[in-house]
């Protein structure tokens, strides 16, 4: 019960915290259309106002999908070290959102991006985007993004 | 208990709600700001405020506008925060982001059919992961006290009450402003033509101007991320570069008001030095912008002052008759930072934009459709 509780304070903090953010998601994803998709990362679009994160889904009947999921901005995760380099090609997601409005694209919103373990994107895995951590030698320096300045 | 009552009252500020008191006395609006006793020690710690070699201070670096500080406060609050309130306000913060942060259910299910409950313009289906997000830690801190609110004058830390000429103007016109993410009534799909063309749309959303004023005048933070700001600075001229979204606003130095009829989104910002203060005095507004539903006779008058080497106190005075019965005031500081400003490149990827108008001439399509059955 406390679990559930839990969940859901943490559903609410999720999703009350894009209250002001860059674009009326209700306008662009529709609520009638949840989706939970688990892939492998075939591409990164690491461009503003939003980050586009590409996966290869599998369906029940053995067919491919590739879906976009839309995040938000690269300029903060780039101030702690996380770079387009940092979600490799491959890494297994789990997604949950809705689908665009248009069913005919598929793309949806990350309303929690996580690995299969439930850990959160770029924060639960070193080596797979794990910020400054120091326990990934080949991570770049906080603050400077890969390259320096 | 993880939903603390300080983000509820961000939020309510930040739709523009209602109240309270100031312990400190609110400086007079336009009034030069006096660096008190205890900002002159601060300064000696942190540094001497740095001078260019016309002997003017030098305004220019990096500066991170991130704060936990709402534009206005509560109902019946003081303008200060105690130590132990901040500190208890600030760790409730940070327990918070630690919470977002955490691993969520390996197994779980798709969200629910009809929307997953979250409210305003996010439309019931959510955002995406606070991992995206950069918003403060702290409360902003002048004179070594920590502020429960940007706003000091009026009194009562809330922005005076709109005429009723504007409540009317408002009302006939229901293009966004410029401080809005999207209308705050917005279910995320009705609205009174809100979304029959992009030029209806939200300016952030379009990527021409940050929402929340970020580009200003006046300047102020948009509590979620790419706060960051760079001033450029030389005899003549100062440039204030807002990352969110990429706006460089030129103020001229000594330099009088361009013609009435030539107007700008973010105004004909000049600037004059009062001692160690640069004063912008910005008018000749567009009605592009139109901050918080002002007319293009808004009046925006600034104050920069370099407290010391690590901090930049911002205040200003919004004066629009036509729009508040009175003016209004605020002041917050703005920390230097050794982070880099990226760029905010945003038409190129807006593929939001594209995304939202589809759908709604598809639900135009379908709404048609139903009727001719």
């Amino acid at each position: 019960m406390k679990t559930k509780i839990l969940l859901s304070v943490a559903g609410l903090l999720v999703t009350t915290a894009p209250l002001w953010g860059h674009h009326a998601f209700g306008g662009e994803f529709d609520p009638n259309k949840p989706v939970l998709l688990k892939g492998p990362v075939t591409k990164v679009e690491w461009v503003n106002p939003h980050a586009w994160i590409h996966v290869e889904v599998t369906k029940d009947d053995g067919t491919k999908e590739e879906w976009m999921v839309e995040g938000g901005t690269p300029n903060t995760l780039l101030r702690r070290g996380i770079t387009r380099e940092s979600l490799k090609v491959g890494t297994v997601l789990v997604i949950d959102g809705y689908q665009a409005r248009d069913h005919s694209l598929l793309r949806a919103n990350g309303r929690n991006v996580t690995y299969p373990d439930g850990k959160k994107l770029f924060l639960g895995s070193s080596g797979t985007g794990a910020p400054t951590d120091g326990s990934d030698p080949t991570e770049a320096p906080k603050g400077r993004g890969r390259g320096g300045r | 208990m993880l939903l603390p009552n300080r983000l509820l009252t961000i939020a309510a500020a930040l739709a523009g709600v209602a109240v309270l008191a100031s312990l400190l006395p609110a400086r007079v609006a336009g009034q030069a700001p006096r660096a008190a006793p205890a900002a002159k020690s601060a300064a000696s710690a942190k540094g001497a405020v740095p001078r260019l070699p016309d002997g003017h201070p030098d305004l220019q670096g990096t500066y991170d506008l991130a704060t936990l500080t709402p534009v206005e406060r509560k109902a019946g609050s003081p303008l200060v925060l105690t130590d132990e309130e901040a500190v208890k306000l600030e760790r409730e913060v940070a327990a918070r982001k630690n919470f977002q942060a955490a691993p969520i259910k390996a197994d779980r299910n798709a969200p629910p059919v009809g929307g997953d409950g979250s409210p305003g313009p996010a439309g019931n289906v959510g955002g995406y992961n606070s991992f995206w997000i950069d918003s403060g830690s702290r409360y902003s801190t002048i004179d070594g006290r920590k502020r429960a609110s940007i706003l000091i004058d009026p009194p009562d830390g809330r922005i005076p009450q709109m005429t009723p000429q504007a409540q009317q103007r408002l009302a006939r016109n229901v293009r966004p402003t410029s401080d809005q993410a999207a209308r705050e009534d917005d279910p995320g799909f009705e609205g009174n033509g809100a979304y029959d063309n992009p030029e209806r749309r939200p300016l952030g959303e379009r990527c021409l101007m940050g929402f929340g004023s970020t580009s200003g005048p006046p300047v102020l933070p948009n509590y979620f991320y790419n706060n960051l700001h760079q001033i450029v600075q030389t005899p003549d001229a100062v440039m204030i570069l807002t990352e969110m979204i990429h706006d460089a606003r030129l103020v001229r130095l000594n330099a009088e008001h361009l013609p009435k009829t030539i107007t700008k989104w973010m105004g004909d910002s000049v600037g004059r030095w009062e001692g160690d203060t640069l004063v912008v005095d910005t008018t000749n507004f567009s009605d592009k912008t139109r901050f918080r539903g002002a007319t293009s006779n808004l009046h925006i008058v600034e104050r920069f002052t370099r407290v010391d080497a690590k901090t930049l106190l911002y205040r200003f005075t919004i004066d629009d008759l036509e729009t508040w019965t009175q003016a209004w005031t605020g002041e917050y500081t703005w920390p230097v930072t050794d982070e880099l400003l990226y760029e905010y490149a945003c038409h190129e990827g807006n593929y939001a934009l594209g995304n939202i108008l589809r759908g709604a001439r598809l639900k135009e399509a379908n709404d048609a459709r139903k009727t001719k059955q």
